[in-house]
């Protein structure tokens, strides 16, 4: 499977006459992207924004963050799967893509109506929110989209991220006929005497919490549902195989389809291992039986594959924790030397900051803490300008989760978003051991 | 001495692991104390089932984490 991928470098955007992108500067047609958005009717509401990195702008609330990319040669479509978007397999040809660009998908839409879950993440431009998320260093097209309020929540969801791929699509259909300035070339040819690793990236399913197998969530060809591990090659990723609209700011499409981790395998392939592969585990079984089943599975995949080496990633929290470290003990238990990349909990009254310590899980590269709040930020300061909802839930970052229901004003200093899981490794934070 | 704790759990493992001495084999974390796929009649039977296990775990003397599973408790299903 070999993927040309042209990349089309974006320093700044601004609307114009006409969508095109010349020597770094992509020019938006405003009323054509958003005329694509109104041709699903059951879009009530869209607009359309710029930020660009430093301005003293915050985004809220972000729901999923879009890099555009469009399919020049092979087979399928970029971000496949989703709502009748074709499911045919990625990842070969030649695909276009603008960097440094992100499309925000910005919604009050939540993700359902079952309890728990509360859309409560935003991005400044500038500060030191800025400094420690990847997507506010990047131009970003704010798309604000409501949905038909008479239409149930799931429905609602479709809508939202249809209309975030619509204005992607527009974006990165300026670039389909362009000669690319810079191009890379994606494929793994057999690399013999180079010890075998597969990538175990685990991501989280809404079925069991939301009621819904269609809901939002990082979908595998659009597909959310609990479904035993796939396995996809990495290419199929870099056309957005694996996307969508999630709780945190670390599992966007856009940190997906820019995992460094992902990025550096694929690099070091040929040089100083074998990259066999990416076996997708989704997350959140219910049962004790049902985590084990999976994670035993996971583990019997990559030893078929012939890996001797593993990386384990998450994007969750709480009782998921299971299934993925069982995975981990599983590889191990096989022979298979295997790293995990994990936040860490609140280590409150001397317990342990993973919920399950266990002795296999000998190689763990923490990324920092799960609670912003550990961080100690204080509240992020005012900004001069809001794309988005001028108002926020109230209260710590811990009870952020009240949502488009409160009364602060969402342009004056509030505290972080609560998350800080930095799944994929994209920041340098150090720490002490004490 | 202490007062005696029966937990209760879907993800059972996870009890055992952390400390907990009783545990009992719940559900599914959506319904930890019940099965509505087996109808009302059914599901009451076997939520007395893995509550009677749980207090039979009680009354049970361990020397570490100990799991209690309703589905192989003879003796609870027979108390009365």
């Amino acid at each position: 499977m070999r993927l040309e991928l042209g990349t089309f470098p974006v320093r700044d955007a601004r609307f114009g006459a006409r969508t095109r992108w010349s020597d770094g500067v992509l020019e938006i047609d405003r009323e054509a992207a958003l005329a694509a958005v109104r041709e699903d009717g059951l879009v009530a509401s869209a607009r359309l924004e710029l930020a660009r990195p430093g301005e003293s702008v915050r985004i809220w609330p972000v729901r999923d963050v879009v890099e555009p990319r469009v399919k020049v040669e092979g087979p399928g479509v970029t971000y496949p799967g989703w709502f009748g978007r074709s499911i045919e397999t990625v990842g070969r040809g030649r695909t276009h893509r603008l960097s440094g660009l992100g499309v925000l998908e910005v919604s009050s839409v939540n993700w359902h109506d079952a309890g728990g879950d509360f859309v409560d993440q935003y991005i400044d431009m500038s500060g030191p929110w800025a400094e420690l998320i990847p997507e506010s260093k990047l131009v970003n097209v704010c798309l604000v989209v409501e949905p038909d309020p008479a239409i149930d929540i799931h429905s609602q969801n479709e809508v939202v991220h249809r209309a975030t791929l619509a204005v992607a699509d527009h974006l990165a259909g300026a670039v389909r006929d362009l000669t690319p300035p810079e191009s890379q070339t994606f494929e793994l040819p057999p690399a013999p005497g180079l010890p075998g690793v597969v990538y175990i990236q685990c991501v989280h399913s809404p079925q069991a919490m939301s009621h819904s197998e269609h809901t939002f969530c990082t979908g595998t060809y659009g597909m959310t549902r609990l479904t035993p591990p796939w396995l996809v090659h990495p290419n199929e990723i870099l056309d957005g195989a694996l996307s969508g609209p999630y709780r945190t700011m670390f599992a966007t499409s856009w940190t997906v389809m820019n995992n460094p981790l992902l990025l550096d395998l694929y690099r070091r392939h040929g040089k100083t291992l074998a990259f066999l592969g990416v076996i997708v585990f989704r997350t959140e079984w219910t049962t004790q039986h049902e985590k084990d089943l999976m994670a035993e599975q996971a583990a019997k995949l990559a030893k078929m594959l012939g890996a001797e080496g593993a990386l384990v990633t998450w994007d969750a929290g709480g009782n998921e924790y299971i299934e993925v470290v069982h995975t981990v003990r599983a590889c191990e238990r096989l022979g298979i030397k295997t790293v995990f990349l994990t936040s860490e909990d609140n280590p409150e009254g001397g317990a342990p900051s993973l919920l399950k310590p266990l002795p296999e899980a000998d190689a763990i590269v923490t990324t920092g803490f799960f609670n912003a709040s550990l961080l100690d930020l204080g509240l992020m300061p005012p900004v001069e300008r809001v794309i988005g909802y001028g108002t926020k839930g109230a209260g710590s970052a811990e009870d952020a989760t009240i949502l488009m229901r409160g009364d602060v004003d969402a342009q004056g200093a509030i505290p972080p978003p609560w998350r800080y899981d930095d799944h994929y490794g994209f920041n340098r934070l150090s720490s002490f051991a004490y | 001495m202490g007062i005696p704790v029966a937990l209760v759990s879907a993800i059972y493992d996870l009890a055992l692991t952390t400390g907990a001495n009783r545990v009992v084999r719940g559900c599914r974390i959506e319904h930890v104390c019940g099965n509505p796929a087996l109808g009302p009649d059914k599901d009451r039977e076997y939520g007395l089932q893995i509550i009677r296990t749980a207090l039979r775990a009680l009354t049970t003397a361990v020397t570490g984490p100990t799991l209690f599973d309703p589905a192989h408790d003879e003796e609870a299903r027979h108390a009365s």
